[in-house]
């Protein structure tokens, strides 16, 4: 019986995990360097029953899971993780600044303000954009310290979720 | 309540949740529903529950829910003898109440001028000054930025800046530096303008700290007004409320006893004739300050049926109707028993700053048992649409006591399943779960003093996290697919059928569209 294998980030560094039926409900999974042995029952709808084999008396764990694109939302025991599978793409980013220049619209919206122009010194944090979605105002802000090298919206424009609205560059690369 | 209809057909303007709840009461009142519903709601869960739909065209709130002229054509089209507003859009608008009874139908909600007398924050202030209920010190009037600063300046910051005509925290600051004073009005100005079409502005000493607490009336025709006890909204997030209860934990008989008769008589000094709350700020001194009335049904509105025993939503129908509440109410106890606490299920990512989420609910699973309800508007396979506000279902639940029921509420929320996009039901249950909470300890900003409980702790996935994910696409073929499968129907064998039947094929035989209304698509 062939395996389903996947490769998950876990704390930035990718896992490998393969599943493999030994027999009847009793399967193995590798994570990683470990090996772990379970029985599973399937409900249906992407649902699991799971109990460790050897520790049949403790609680089963029961999970949910669903493909989102290029990553996998699970639900185990009442708590839910989004694992991505290594080399995503650019995400997008609202809110709280992260690490690249790259301002983007974090959904699908109107652009009501561009706070900034080519050129400008910025700081991280600082809002460069305000968009409008949901019915509520976001401010797009910052991630880095730098120079503004291209304002890609303008208010009044629909952008969709994703869309470079701002780039912001390093000092340093600008020279 | 087994009396004859009061109405043959009653047409529902609104969607989502709160459109679904409305036909369940009027199928129990033997009324037929209709809901309205724009292009991209074409499948929504409100059009499922309804015996008649009728397509307004479009895809925003404008030139859908909002319309007028498309709303009252649907009504007239399909022969509708009555129109419940639900919450938001029109729900407060007393010129569509007016058109409403010019068309010849009956609003389900207060008569205009009485919406008109209470619906504006500005105008509520003057009936309750006149009514001698107390009041927050601020303006009465907009006349301008420039007033609107200095006023804020003479009340002393910090300030609430608020719409006029708003609700639901939309065009509503919180002014604590004179710097912000500016840009505060001028943001909400703009929110006010797209959310309700109105961008006045009114000023407010802010009052710190405080709970909100609010009170549920219903009146009649008659002249009579009840109140159906408080509901405690402290847990606010951005002026949104995030979490409801009945009873609440600072409010003693009483102090019950006294909002009450202080927002019976403000409704009774406007002739108020249906369902509204008076929203009041407590503070930790147990004096109360009027806020505003919400001339409509209240989103959290199940506490207070739970507590009470009363379907409001049938009251409503029935005040509405003619029906006198003294008929109404005869013989039933409406002392409230034991605890209810409601939570809002969004579309938002906590972990993310709360963003808005919109997308494909892949997989939903709402939890049941003794003393929990669920009232929702989504299911398996539906696509949440960018349009309008994240509100995905609300989850409800009843027990002896508040401890018990802050349980009930943390077991429900570990059995709520909504994947597909980010969610807050995680960050519910961290905020049902933390001490302070349990405690009852809660003011309007206890939210924005514990942020902890919205980005939570980043745990990474330990290895049965890992195994399970990989196990649920081992054991389920269908949920391996990464694209364009409906989630729920339990083949599981794959025969991905295309995304825009695979809902159709789970839901064959609950409704069938195409009739007189027509324009189906």
């Amino acid at each position: 019986m062939s395996s389903t294998r996947r490769t998950y980030l876990r704390d930035g560094a990718p896992v490998e995990i393969a599943a493999e039926r030994v027999g009847g409900d009793h399967w193995r999974v590798r994570v990683g360097p470990s090996t772990h042995e379970f029985r599973v029952a399937s409900l249906g709808n992407g649902g699991v029953r799971i109990v460790p084999v050897g520790a049949e008396a403790e609680p089963a764990c029961v999970a949910f899971g669903v493909p989102t694109g290029r990553s996998f939302m699970v639900r185990v025991s009442g708590r839910t993780y989004t694992l991505q599978e290594p080399e995503t793409g650019p995400r997008a980013r609202g809110g709280a600044g992260g690490g690249d220049g790259t301002v983007r619209a974090p959904m699908t919206g109107t652009v009501l303000k561009v706070l900034c122009e080519v050129g400008d010194r910025v700081t991280a944090d600082q809002t460069l954009a305000v968009l409008s979605a949901m019915k509520m105002e976001h401010k797009l802000l910052a991630g880095i310290d730098g120079v503004v090298r291209t304002v890609a919206a303008a208010a009044g424009d629909s952008v969709e979720q994703g869309a470079v609205i701002v780039e912001v560059e390093r000092p340093e690369e600008s020279s | 309540m087994s009396k004859s209809p009061p109405f043959r057909r009653v047409l529902i303007a609104n969607r989502g949740e709160i459109a679904v709840r409305i036909c369940r009461a009027l199928r129990e009142l033997g009324i037929e529903s209709i809901a309205v519903h724009s292009e991209v709601d074409r499948r929504s869960a409100h059009v499922l529950a309804a015996d008649h739909a009728f397509p307004l065209g479009g895809n925003t709130a404008q030139e859908s829910y909002l319309d007028v002229g498309k709303i009252l054509a649907a009504a007239k089209a399909l022969d509708a003898q009555a129109i419940h507003p639900g919450y938001g859009f029109l729900s407060e608008n007393a010129a569509f109440a007016r058109a409403v009874r010019a068309a010849g139908m009956t609003f389900l909600g207060p008569k205009p001028d009485a919406m008109d007398r209470l619906g504006s924050k500005k105008a509520a202030r003057e009936e309750a000054i006149k009514a001698g209920v107390a009041v927050v010190p601020g303006t009465e009037q907009d006349d301008g930025d420039a007033a609107l600063a200095a006023a804020a300046r003479r009340i002393g910051l910090p300030v609430m800046v608020k719409a006029s005509a708003g609700g639901g925290g939309r065009g509503m600051r919180l002014v604590e530096r004179d710097g912000e004073l500016a840009e505060a009005i001028a943001a909400s100005r703009r929110e006010a303008k797209a959310a309700f079409g109105d961008d006045r502005m009114i000023v407010e000493k802010a009052v710190f700290p405080a709970r909100h607490v609010e009170i549920q009336l219903i009146g009649d025709k008659h002249g009579d007004v009840v109140s159906l006890h408080e509901r405690e909204c402290s847990v606010q997030r951005r002026h949104q409320k995030v979490l409801e209860e009945s009873p609440s934990p600072a409010v003693d008989e009483t102090l019950r006893r006294r909002m009450g008769e202080a927002a019976i008589k403000l409704a009774k000094a406007v002739g108020y004739d249906n369902a509204g709350t008076a929203e009041f700020l407590l503070d930790e001194r147990g004096t109360f300050y009027f806020l505003e009335v919400n001339t409509r049904l209240q989103v959290e509105h199940p506490v207070t049926e739970l507590v009470t025993g009363v379907d409001l939503v049938h009251l409503q129908v029935r005040v509405a109707a003619g029906e006198k509440l003294s008929d109404l109410l005869r013989g039933l106890d409406l002392r409230p028993r034991g605890h209810a606490m409601e939570v809002r299920i969004c579309a938002e990512a906590p972990e993310q700053g709360f963003l808005p989420a919109a997308g494909q609910l892949r997989l939903v699973r709402e939890p049941e048992g003794p003393g929990i309800r669920v009232d929702s508007g989504v299911y398996s396979g539906w696509e949440v649409p960018v349009h309008y506000d994240s509100l995905l279902a609300k989850l409800i639940v009843h027990a002896p006591d508040r401890a018990t029921a802050c349980e009930r509420m943390t077991q429900a929320l570990r059995a709520a399943v909504y994947l597909g996009i980010p969610t807050n039901v995680d960050f519910l249950r961290r905020l049902v779960d933390d001490p302070d909470f349990r405690q009852g300890r809660l003011r309007t900003d206890f939210l924005q003093r514990k942020p902890g409980l919205g980005r939570g702790t980043d745990v990474p996935p330990d290895d049965l996290v890992l195994a399970a994910a990989v196990l649920c696409q081992a054991m389920s073929p269908r949920a391996a697919t990464a694209a364009g499968t409906g989630p729920v129907g339990g083949d599981g064998a794959g025969g991905a059928a295309p995304r825009s039947t695979a809902v159709w094929r789970d839901l064959a035989g609950l409704r069938l569209f195409g009739n007189s209304s027509g324009g189906e698509k």
